[in-house]
């Protein structure tokens, strides 16, 4: 049940009453985009303690949070006002299921004598995110206000962190009560007991002491649960062959010598094919979606798999599971490492020199593809240590993926399950005023870095130092390599041949931003002037734009295509 | 087919959450029929529904986790005429728990 948390009572309007809520749920940092049904709230920011940020596009603004989020694993926050306001969210919010990025999203909502009018900016936005948040309320009285802040930043965080909405009446905000100080919020006793249950290691055990070539898959469950260094603990402890999903990389040190790399659909050669060859697959924290399985049915054939997993609706799927290992990876690894000191483990070092060996390793970059590689490679090479890079979606994203070895679980954002679209450019926003001093670095496409390109507005406002990159071959790139591979090159309406000159574009935002040739990355190393020209582009104090101008036609391998198990890679174009 | 009973609390949106679990997996929903109890406290749905084995296990853990389901019981029927009005003598079905599949990997 709510109780007080502070005994002095105040007069005050709902809009000051959520701000001072948020407040002390730690929230100092809001994005968002004015409108008529939330004008109450915007007029009661001055003096709350909760800065905003305005974003130009409502979708900025929740994928700017989002990228707050995935860069703290604090709760990123966004509002918007009713109707179009509303519904500009919901790509974000649904980005956030997706990928398990704690968010709360407050949304203006006409007043409540029109609710159900059909009025003017009127949507039935509590409706239609019903199944894309963990939890959303419509607030009714101004007395529950402070209620279901509390419960929504609860859900929000906990267990498996999602997305939550709350939609308020503008009347609402405007109206006034008796104020004695925010809530916290006690749930009830849930049906689903996510505490995990050590008994799960005899099992364990008794599979890894008959299996031949087991393997460890980490996903996006391991840096929420911050259980970084018990993994890393435990998978030097077993030595046994591990990758990661999109969103697990960094997770594993990634100069481990039992580390293969991405696995799934543009994964490595050795990661794939130790997952098809496996006979017990530990899976820490991933969802077993269709990019890491491939063809389900022929989805690591030989393999016991035991999914380690918060949420148990994340079971069986798209395969089923033999051992489910239901609790937090901050509580079953410890467990499972303790275990594993009482006994001795068979020796498994002939199956990982296969695995691991070099015959598995990955080829050098090759064909069309070699120069933007070398250019992500040169890029990447110079950063800092403590980097932060985002990619948006497409074929750059899956080079940058491959390419980019962070050692840190949250070195490298993208949107992972959703597959949104214009997500890196606002994410970056959000990314930089989550860490000021780290150097962000965003790459993006041609086609969805114009899906929220008005952000450079935001940008240059708040003078971010984000280094922003596009690799630019005028296409939309991934949707034509499917259609060159599967649909004999008929490239419909895939073309972006009449691409604006973004250097031009960003000159306009009042960015510096300049072209570079794929040429300069055929002369390998590359030229002093290309290796300065880098230098000053990501050490640059201001944000930054360049356009890398490359190969239209170069294609993403290895690729697993759809349909296919994971040792069906393709390497080069057939 | 398969009958569910699903008991839950009936705050916002809590039904339609239920409802949205099958709609979502393009499911079509034979039969639904929601009522309140004499003292409106708990609330309950009956859903009959055409799913294999491999669904009912997903659409119990989904349900498991909205956040006011209080109890989902599954039990096989065949037809609408077979629903009463009462629970039905099917057994609970328990979240997914470890000592449930501890057995047959043990087994294996």
């Amino acid at each position: 049940m709510p109780s007080a948390t502070q005994t002095e009572v105040t007069q005050m309007r709902g809009a000051e009453i959520v701000l001072q809520c948020l407040r002390a749920e730690g929230v100092d940092l809001v994005f968002g985009y004015p409108g008529g049904a939330i004008m109450p709230l915007y007029d009661a920011l001055e003096g709350s303690g909760v800065r905003h940020i305005l974003t130009r596009h409502e979708q900025g603004a929740v994928f700017a949070a989002e990228g707050y989020a995935r860069a703290t694993g604090k709760t990123g926050v966004a509002m918007a006002t009713s109707g179009p306001g509303a519904t500009n969210l919901v790509t974000g919010i649904a980005d956030a299921k997706m990928d398990s990025v704690p968010l709360v999203c407050i949304t203006g909502q006409v007043r409540s004598a029109l609710i159900g009018t059909d009025a003017f900016q009127e949507t039935d936005v509590f409706g239609m995110t019903l199944s894309l948040t963990k939890w959303s309320r419509l607030v009714k009285t101004i007395e529950e206000i402070p209620a279901v802040i509390a419960e929504a930043f609860y859900w929000a965080r906990t267990g498996r962190p999602g997305p939550v909405m709350v939609d308020i009446p503008t009347d609402l905000m405007k109206a006034k009560m008796e104020f004695s100080g925010p809530v916290k919020f006690t749930a009830r006793p849930r049906l689903v007991d996510d505490t995990a249950d050590p008994s799960f290691t005899k099992s364990l055990i008794a599979l890894l002491e008959t299996s031949k070539k087991p393997v460890a898959l980490v996903g996006a469950g391991a840096k929420l649960s911050g259980a970084i260094n018990e993994l890393r603990a435990l998978l030097d402890y077993l030595k046994i062959p591990a990758f990661a999903t999109v969103h697990g990389l960094g997770a594993v040190e990634p100069e481990a010598d039992y580390y293969l790399g991405m696995v799934g659909m543009h994964g490595t050669r050795a990661a794939n094919m130790a997952l098809h060859e496996t006979d017990l697959l530990l899976v820490f924290g991933a969802r077993l979606d269709d990019r890491v399985t491939g063809d389900p049915s022929r989805f690591a054939p030989e393999a016991r798999i035991v999914h380690f997993e918060i949420d148990p609706g994340q079971l069986d799927r798209v395969r089923s599971c033999d051992l489910p290992v239901i609790g937090d990876l901050a509580d079953t690894i410890p467990m499972l490492h303790d275990a594993l000191r009482k006994i001795a483990l068979p020796n498994w070092s002939a199956w990982s020199a296969v695995a691991c060996g070099p015959d598995r390793a990955e080829l050098d970059p090759r064909g069309l593809a070699q120069p933007t590689i070398r250019f992500l490679d040169e890029l990447f090479s110079r950063l800092p240590k403590d980097s932060i890079v985002l990619a948006d979606v497409g074929q750059h994203q899956m080079w940058a993926a491959q390419r980019y070895h962070s050692n840190s679980p949250r070195g490298f954002i993208t949107s992972g399950g959703l597959g949104a679209m214009g997500f890196a450019l606002p994410a970056a926003i959000g990314v930089q005023m989550a860490k000021p001093e780290t150097t962000v670095v965003c790459v993006s496409g041609d086609g969805g870095f114009q899906m929220n390109i008005q952000e450079l507005a935001t940008v240059h406002r708040l003078s971010l130092p984000i280094k922003m990159v596009i690799v630019d071959n005028k296409f939309l790139g991934m949707v034509r390599q499917w259609q060159q591979l599967f649909y004999q090159r008929n490239y419909a309406e895939t073309d972006l041949s009449d691409n604006p000159d973004f250097v031009e574009i960003a000159k306009a935002y009042k960015i510096h931003a300049w072209h570079l040739e794929e040429a300069a990355m055929r002369q390998f190393p590359v030229s002093q002037e290309t290796g300065d020209l880098l230098e000053r582009f990501l050490h640059s104090s201001k944000p930054e734009l360049l356009v890398f101008d490359c190969q239209r036609e170069a294609n993403v391998f290895p690729m697993v295509p759809a349909g296919a198990a994971l040792s069906e890679m393709v390497f080069e174009e057939e | 087919m398969q009958a569910f009973h699903i008991q839950y609390r009936n705050t916002q949106g809590t039904l339609m959450r239920i409802l949205t679990a099958v709609s979502r997996r393009a499911l079509d929903i034979v039969y639904v029929h929601a009522q309140a109890s004499p003292d409106d406290k708990t609330y309950k749905v009956t859903l009959l529904l055409e799913v294999n084995a491999k669904q009912v296990g997903q659409l119990r853990r989904d349900w498991y986790a909205i956040m006011d389901v209080s109890d989902v019981r599954v039990a096989p029927a065949e037809s609408v005429a077979e629903l009463g009005s009462a629970w039905p003598g099917a057994t609970a079905h328990p979240p997914s728990h470890v000592t449930d599949q501890t057995a047959r990997a043990a087994r294996a």
